[in-house]
């Protein structure tokens, strides 16, 4: 599989209140074909917290359902540029809140 | 043809360029004076030569062709060792600015120009042969050359070719295509000749393994590099505390992920940062002493 193994420059962050799920706001370069997954594995382990928290990301307020190189293509940019990506504790999954 | 019109137009113009060139000379004038004093220290050999054979008559036996000498009934009497005269050792310095849009999004331009301007102007001023200046980012392009004159003009001129606009930085193929152009450059009676590269960049590049592969390959071929990163100058993040994403599989094959520090495997082994045109002096002959304390060692 020809893989893209570009790196962009991400900086994460959250407006989550509790702090324990702050992380530091440094620079982190990281492959592009991430997804939501990869994403909340790194947040997670910047963490480091003892069980793991499933996050949704955003990027420029929009939800990121996609990879970045996807998210970056759609945007006409390149791995040149720099992400901001917000994080936000995972909304249930709609399974979940059926049965309710 | 359209592309192609692309290719071969300068994205700046040449008004623009030789303003933007004037400025850099403002900016750096005081410091190419220190930077030339400190390089010529370094450059120049200051031993004494080596004693050199075979000659008839010398300075001190040359101990290996005693024996033969004897052998031959004293007729292979070249057995003497002479001072040769000091050469004056003799530079290829290539500077490779980058031109991606990195460069751009985090505000390094003014600084990439002037230490452009102060390295390429200074390395002139100590004639240490030629000159040529490269800009990487997808594609690599020498927009100076080796047999070319270096002037205040030249210099603006290559100024034109740097838009900071590149979608990627290839520092792998920088590193190959430079080899290449030092090998085209290298004459033929490679006496004491060296090749040294300057690479100016903010230092994001993808692929550390297969750089460090090139950069030895580099060495290999007597090819001096050393890397000035330009660091966060427009806010308050330092690629010093970058970290990196990694998948290193564990026992079982499984992929884990690690989080290091970005520079930990930064692929060149002789690089700087810099934060200010004012430190660039100082750390690049800091680097380069040690580039050639290094080189003596090994
Ligand atoms: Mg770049």
């Amino acid at each position: 599989m020809a893989e893209d193994k570009s790196q962009v420059k991400v900086k994460f962050f959250t407006r989550e209140q509790d702090e324990s799920l702050h992380v530091q706001d440094t620079p982190i370069y990281a492959p592009i074909s991430l997804k939501r997954y990869g994403l909340s594995e790194i947040v997670n382990h910047l963490l480091g917290l003892e069980k793991a928290v499933p996050f949704d990301f955003l990027i420029d307020g929009e939800l990121l359902r996609t990879s970045l190189q996807d998210y970056l293509t759609k945007k006409g940019l390149s791995s040149e540029t720099s992400l901001n990506v917000e994080y936000t504790r995972a909304v249930l999954p709609p399974s979940y809140l059926a049965s309710f | 043809a359209e592309a192609l019109e692309e290719i071969s137009t300068p994205p700046r113009s040449v008004e623009e360029s030789r303003e933007l060139w004037h400025q850099s000379e403002i900016s750096t004038a005081e410091l190419s004076a220190r930077l030339s004093e400190q390089l010529r220290l370094i450059l120049e050999p200051t031993l004494a030569t080596k004693l050199k054979g075979d000659y008839k008559t010398g300075k001190r036996l040359n101990m290996k062709r005693i024996i033969p000498y004897i052998a031959s009934q004293f007729k292979k009497d070249k057995i003497w060792l002479r001072r040769t005269k000091p050469s004056k050792r003799q530079y290829q310095i290539m500077v490779a600015l980058d031109d991606s849009k990195s460069m751009s999004e985090s505000k390094c331009v003014k600084l990439a120009f002037d230490s452009l301007c102060l390295v390429s102007k200074t390395l002139t001023q100590l004639e240490s042969g030629g000159l040529s200046i490269v800009k990487f980012g997808e594609s690599v392009k020498e927009v100076h050359s080796f047999d070319q004159q270096f002037s205040n003009d030249a210099g603006a001129k290559t100024f034109q070719w740097f838009g900071f606009q590149e979608k990627k930085t290839d520092i792998k193929k920088l590193v190959a295509e430079s080899i290449r152009i030092f090998e085209r450059a290298r004459p033929l009676n490679t006496g004491d000749q060296w090749q040294l590269q300057i690479v100016i960049s903010d230092g994001l590049c993808e692929d550390h393994e297969t750089v460090q592969r090139l950069v030895r390959r580099a060495r290999e071929n007597r090819i001096m590099l050393v890397f000035v990163i330009i660091d966060g100058i427009s806010n308050n993040e330092s690629i010093m505390d970058m970290s990196q994403v990694k998948y290193v599989p564990d026992q079982h094959g499984n992929l884990q992920l690690k989080i290091d520090k970005y520079l930990d495997t930064f692929p060149f082994e002789f690089y700087v940062v810099v934060h200010d045109i004012y430190e660039l002096p100082e750390m690049l002959s800091t680097i380069l002493r040690q580039f050639f304390q290094d080189l003596a060692s090994s």
